[in-house]
């Protein structure tokens, strides 16, 4: 099982923490934790996504990538616990 | 500006969907659209009632695999927008573009539980490829506009737009001139054309694995121009099946569950398969780490995410097919491995030798396809019907050949043809079903009567469940849970309640003026092929077993 962690960047529309959240889960990654909040000047929001799984992390980077109202996926790390 | 003017949201959604070329909608009123049923009556666009919401949101997908333009659907808030969620995702299964439209209790009234309020919006993540719900009327323009450019552009898609009744009842002064085409928001990596073609040059045993996403892609012609360059072997996937030229001596028919033989044989033998449009399903596959155990693989397709989903890929091609098959069609010599397939293709090919008086729905569902009229569209549940129209009639388009392929859907086939026949009026369309899928949308003849469509419909009645009842018997020992369906009602008299003509055949010699009268028929027609139950559908690649370990019979 290897943690990451994902920085996304996202429009501040609605239920985009729910899309994400729903991909995530629905791909085989569990969430270890999540912060998220919006720069109101720019609408522009960002989350932090702490995920575990056995699975490669680009078939979760790929579909987050998908979604329409993402702006941009960055992993940050990638450890084994 | 001078095309501006004053209007409500309901009334703004039609002259939307105008510009966008929609003449024809499938739907279902009810208590939170009625204010965009009330704009439908003062507009241009044709709303063709169906008597269920999965019926209405099954014929717009019928009518865009059909046209290739965006299916259309509406329904209520509630349980209207419920029953729209299981063609939905058979949409977002098959990549289909649909633009469905739900009504919403007003936006006051939204999160108290009120009547027929549920969170379509919520419920709609996982089925649809993205959702909007409209809370500001002047936000709706923008919001119609993304959901069609949305549901066409990449790999297509269905889209969801949760509208609440006040906002269909506000008024907008809005000019219908404000339409720019979204740019496409698609950002691909650059295609790994250089590995590929050296890939192509040192192959000696490869294989063209064909998917539906050709047919999506409008690359039929680039397609068989690759084809015709490299005179590649080449295998379908069940919705790839028309892509290829079905009289291409190279072609092998479909591969995977119940691929024919020579399919999977050489897939299980090349050196390199170059998947098109296609996402290694698991029912194509097999036994995942025994597919093409010795291939190495390029993958052409328009989405990122299915690039090393389930196969590891050499070279990845992504983008536009029409732009890069012709990048990758180089004249191959591979005249030793032609000669391998074309000969297991002979020696494997169809036996319609079937003892007795039964009818051997095989036989019949080729004959269908020898005598059918060009540009025939077949549709087709799902079941021992479905696979056994997917080998036996051959197809020269994708688009005539209408499946609910990622999603097994059954109930798909009358309503994908109502859809089918809307959107080609002067096309014959035939709906092969079987008589378990037959009954879960059989409301839908209604549909046919009430605007006198001219569907022909084969139903291949073995009074089971046919295809759960082969598995129960091939592995589950005979045990036959809930399968029998010999109590079904008359076929015959109830297509004749709906005024369809009918007829039921049971014996062989039968068979072919049956399937001439009901091409002949001017209307809708409904011809009830009664069949042995125990017929199964074959070859049969067992779960968790390589391809080429197909059981042939029992």
């Amino acid at each position: 099982m290897k943690s990451y962690q994902l920085t996304i960047k996202v429009d501040d529309k609605q239920v985009v923490l729910e899309r994400i959240l729903q991909v995530t889960r629905y791909r085989g990654f569990l969430i270890n934790g999540i912060n998220a909040e919006v720069n109101t000047g720019t609408n522009i929001g960002t989350i932090e996504l702490m995920v575990r799984s056995e699975r490669p992390i680009e078939l979760l980077v790929d579909q987050i990538n998908k979604l329409i109202d993402i702006k941009e996926v960055k992993v940050d790390n990638n450890t084994t616990t | 500006m001078a095309n501006e003017k004053k209007q409500t949201g309901g009334s703004l959604l039609f002259n939307v969907m105008q510009q966008h070329g929609v003449e024809h909608v499938f739907g279902y009123p009810g208590g939170a659209i009625m204010p965009i049923y009330d704009a439908l009556y003062d507009s241009d666009i044709q709303h063709f009632l169906c008597r269920h919401e999965q019926g209405a949101a099954f014929a717009a997908v019928g009518y865009a695999r059909a046209s290739g333009k965006v299916g259309v659907c509406l329904a209520t808030s509630g349980p209207g927008a419920t029953n729209l969620i299981t063609g939905l995702a058979d949409a977002l299964a098959d990549s289909i573009p649909v633009v469905a439209i739900t009504g919403q209790v007003a936006t006051s009234a939204m999160g108290s539980d009120a009547f027929q309020e549920i969170d379509i919006f919520g419920l709609s993540l996982a089925c649809t490829k993205h959702s909007f719900q409209v809370t500001d009327v002047n936000d709706l323009p923008k919001v119609l506009h993304k959901a069609f450019a949305i549901a066409l552009e990449g790999r297509q898609g269905p889209v969801l737009v949760d509208i609440p009744k006040d906002i269909q009842l506000a008024e907008i002064t809005h000019s219908l001139e404000d339409f720019s085409k979204l740019k496409n928001m698609v950002k691909l990596p650059p295609a790994n054309v250089g590995s590929a073609i050296a890939l192509l040059n040192k192959a000696k045993q490869p294989i063209l694995y064909v998917g539906g996403g050709v047919g999506m892609a409008n690359a039929i012609d680039e397609l068989r121009a690759f084809i015709d360059v490299t005179s590649i072997p080449s295998v379908s996937t069940l919705k790839g099946l028309g892509a290829v030229n079905p009289d291409d001596e190279n072609y092998l028919g479909m591969l995977g569950m119940h691929g024919t033989k020579a399919a999977n044989i050489a897939v299980q033998e090349c050196d390199l398969l170059i998947a098109v449009g296609a996402r290694f399903d698991d029912r194509v596959t097999g036994k995942l780490n025994e597919f093409a155990p010795h291939a190495k693989v390029i993958h052409f397709d328009i989405d990122t995410a299915e690039i090393n989903k389930r196969r590891t890929v050499d070279a990845a091609i992504l983008g536009d097919l029409k732009i890069n098959l012709p990048a990758l069609a180089i004249p191959l010599s591979i005249v030793d491995w032609q000669q391998k397939c074309r000969k297991m293709k002979k020696d494997f090919a169809w036996d319609y030798n079937h003892p007795g008086e039964t009818i051997f729905a095989p036989a019949v569902l080729k004959e269908i396809s020898d005598k059918m009229p060009k540009n025939t569209c077949v549709t087709t549940d799902v079941g021992q019907h479905q696979m056994w129209a997917a080998q036996h009639m051959l197809f020269d388009d994708p688009s005539n050949f209408l499946t609910s392929g990622g999603m097994g859907t059954m109930g798909f086939g009358i309503p994908a043809a109502v859809g089918a026949q809307v959107s080609r009026p002067t096309d014959c369309i035939i709906a092969v079903t079987g008589d378990g899928s037959f009954m879960m949308n059989v409301q839908e003849l209604s549909t046919i009567k009430r605007f006198q469509l001219p569907v022909k419909i084969v139903l291949i009645d073995n009074a089971k469940l046919g295809m759960v009842r082969q598995w129960q018997d091939l592995f589950f020992n005979g045990r036959l849970s809930e399968t029998d369906l010999s109590d079904n009602p008359d076929f015959v008299m109830l297509a004749t309640a709906f005024e369809i003509k009918a007829k039921q055949i049971t014996h062989k010699d039968q068979v072919s003026a049956a399937i001439e009268e009901m091409l002949d028929h001017d209307g809708p027609y409904l011809l009830q092929v009664k069949i042995d139950a125990k017929d199964n559908v074959w070859p049969l690649v067992p779960p968790n077993t390589a391809n080429d370990k197909m059981m042939e019979s029992t």
